[in-house]
């Protein structure tokens, strides 16, 4: 596919990309010959402050994943989030709020 | 004696008629006869009337239902009452291709009807406290759609006189070319717009899909998530571009699709339920069909189209493969799973395609319809499609984001200890999931098949 | 304008109100069978001819006056076939909706739309 100054061709960007993790896994195993210093066992536990926590129990909460992109995105989900609240009558007056929306859009986009 | 063996009738007498109908045709074109008809023509009569974009709509229609009658033979067998469940998935089915394939404007708003009181009924299925509310959700919001659809026909039959697609563009389009233009007409477009708008869950109409798509059995949230929103976004390009001709509320298309894009992938970050997750994703990627339709080029409409298709093929794959996480586990919530890919591997590798095809990264099909839409927005050249064209690469590696985080809190990482008798999903059902995998993969190393599934569709749509 | 247009309109809007603003699903319902019988006061209005007569061909007819004299004097009878399809297809959304208020009433024990949200976010 030709876009303007650009070339795309699927069968050689993918020919391209499986020779790239050839080279990238070959590279891996040459690396491999030295010996690399391990932790002791001590330093892998997973540390919960102070107490004994088998690594099975371990696991990291899904709502805090992103933590860093909501701190960015702060306005949205401070205000926009709250108002899915799950009560139909607030997404009725949504759709109503919406068909305003569009009559005005397309009143003024037709004119 | 033959009534116990009676349901095989059901794949008999398709078949038999399948042969048949070649037969049928050269005895007609032997005799002259050109269509079967009941003797009126349109239009006066209802006809059925095929064209590019319709072809790809029922091919899409086609294959999903298909593809999910065969995954619900696995997913829905601890359920009972499964009879009802077939009639059911076969009138959504129905439904569907009745919209996709007619061409009286009635015709089209019963067939709506049918395909979504259907799904009204599938949604709330299993009948425990989520479903129905889930279900009662969808119907209200869904009921207030088809009302204005109603009435934006009722107001089209009292302006011109004709409920035939054909006849009614011919004569809106001189009405539309005396100026100064009558009030009645961006009343219509806007309730049909508004009407199909709750269907394909455009964003301030968009709040009943993640409980609809949370609470239904995967086999009917992947067939809603594939063919119910193909179809919602077909009827309003039909209505829009070809019926009304209103090219020009092309910019309010791109507005609305960049509001649903960043909206849906927003909230689809901090989601903990999966379903809920590819939900929220699948309101995304019709924000981006939205923006590539709303460019008003050829190459925004066919960008805007073939990752219409590429959509239904990836987000079906999706919820499939959350339907067989919990058919093994029980449960869907992101927070008590963890480490199944050593499991349930194929699914895990599965789920990886569908991810990837679904953030546009090559060689997966997602890549090349998103490139389309970037170029699309570049070459149109003024300063909003410049800016959506950057919104929207940002909101692809959102995308790519939160299916990380749903892979590695799912297959990755520790497995608890009640997770580890978990076996490999049945074969029956990776089948159709390896189907739909295998056709990201060829449709990104070729995507010259989807465009040519596509070229045809934009030129019946008459924009250039 | 007629005075059915004007009713229909504000049958239209009532229901959309009481959609809205009641909190009890059996009165949401109530305001979606009151929206879609305004529109069908609409559509049956469109077809209406002042001092029409009923739009049913007999053999009289025929012989008497002409089928071109019929067709000038008949109400339209299309509208009427849409709104007994839509009457119809009503009939099954509203069968469907009451059947789905009664489990939610077993589920959550109110029907206050406020209330039935434990699917949120």
């Amino acid at each position: 596919m030709e876009f303007g100054p650009g070339i795309w061709g699927p069968i050689a960007a993918t020919v391209l990309m499986l020779l790239g993790a050839i080279i990238g896994y070959l590279v891996l195993i040459i690396s491999r010959r030295y010996i690399v210093p391990k932790p002791s066992s001590e330093k892998l536990k997973t540390y919960a402050c102070g107490e004994e926590l088998k690594p099975e129990e371990a696991h990291f909460d899904s709502e805090h994943f992103y933590s860093a992109v909501r701190r960015v995105f702060k306005p949205f989900y401070k205000y926009v989030q709250p108002k899915h609240s799950g009560i139909l009558s607030t997404y009725l007056l949504w759709v109503v709020i919406g068909f305003f929306i569009v009559l005005i859009a397309v009143t003024l986009s037709l004119r | 004696m033959i009534f116990p063996h009676a349901p095989i009738l059901a794949i008999v007498i398709p078949l038999f008629a399948a042969f048949l109908i070649p037969i049928i045709s050269i005895i007609a074109k032997r005799f002259g006869a050109e269509r079967m008809r009941g003797g009126w023509s349109p239009p006066w009569g209802i006809n059925l009337s095929i064209n590019g974009l319709n072809l790809l709509i029922a091919l899409i229609i086609a294959s999903i239902g298909s593809l999910v009658a065969i995954y619900s033979v696995v997913s829905m067998e601890r359920d009972n009452g499964l009879d009802k469940y077939y009639t059911l998935l076969l009138l959504v089915i129905v439904g569907c291709m009745g919209v996709a394939l007619t061409g009286d404007i009635f015709n089209l708003y019963v067939f709506f009807e049918i395909m979504s009181i259907s799904a009204y009924a599938l949604v709330a299925f299993r009948r425990n406290w989520g479903s129905i509310e889930a279900g009662i959700k969808y119907l209200i919001i869904g009921s207030l759609g088809t009302a204005f659809i109603l009435l934006g026909i009722a107001l089209a039959y009292g302006l011109v006189g004709s409920l035939n697609i054909a006849d009614l563009t011919g004569k809106i389009t001189e009405i539309g070319a005396t100026q100064p233009l009558p009030v009645i007409i961006p009343l219509m477009l806007t309730l049909f717009i508004a009407g199909f708008g709750i269907k394909i869950a455009m964003v301030p109409m968009h709040a009943w899909l993640p409980d609809a798509y949370q609470a239904a059995p995967s086999a009917i949230s992947a067939l809603l998530a594939g063919a119910t929103t193909a179809i919602g976004l077909y009827a309003m390009l039909r209505i829009s571009y070809m019926l009304f001709g209103a090219v020009a509320i092309g910019t309010m298309f791109i507005i609305l699709g960049l509001i649903t894009m960043v909206a849906g992938g927003l909230m689809a970050l901090v989601q903990q339920d999966l379903k809920r997750l590819l939900a929220y994703s699948g309101i995304s990627q019709m924000g981006y069909v939205l923006l590539g339709v709303g460019f008003a080029t050829a190459a925004g409409i066919q960008g805007g189209l073939f990752h219409l298709l590429n959509n239904a093929i990836y987000k079906v794959l999706l919820f499939m493969c959350a339907g067989a996480i919990i058919y093994r586990v029980g449960t869907s919530n992101m927070d008590k799973l963890g480490g199944l890919g050593k499991n349930m591997p194929i699914t895990a590798t599965l789920f990886i395609i569908g991810g990837l095809a679904i953030s546009g990264v090559p060689p997966f099909n997602g890549f090349a319809s998103k490139w389309m839409i970037y170029v699309a927005g570049i070459e149109a050249g003024q300063a909003i499609t410049y800016a959506s064209t950057a919104i929207a690469v940002i909101m692809s590696a959102l995308t790519l984001a939160y299916f990380l985080k749903a892979i590695n809190l799912i297959f990755l990482g520790q497995r608890p200890m009640h997770l580890r008798e978990v076996k490999e999903a049945p074969p029956l059902m990776l089948f159709p999931m390896l189907i739909l995998a295998v056709l990201c993969v060829v449709l990104g190393i070729l995507p010259g098949l989807g465009i040519d599934l596509v070229q045809p569709a934009q030129s019946a749509l008459g924009v250039i | 304008m007629s005075l059915n247009y004007i009713i229909a309109m504000l049958l239209f809007t009532l229901g959309i109100y009481c959609l809205l603003f009641k909190r009890n699903l059996i009165k949401m319902i109530i305001g979606l069978q009151v929206m879609t019988n305004g529109l069908h006061l609409f559509l049956i209005s469109l077809g209406y001819r002042t001092d029409g007569i009923a739009p049913i061909l007999s053999s009289q007819m025929l012989a008497g006056n002409g089928a071109a004299n019929f067709a000038a004097l008949a109400v339209d009878p299309v509208p009427q076939a849409l709104v007994l399809t839509s009457i119809v297809i009503n009939i099954c959304t509203m069968a469907l909706a009451l059947s789905l208020a009664i489990y939610a009433y077993r589920h959550y024990g109110t029907l206050n739309p406020f209330e039935i949200r434990r699917l949120r976010g």
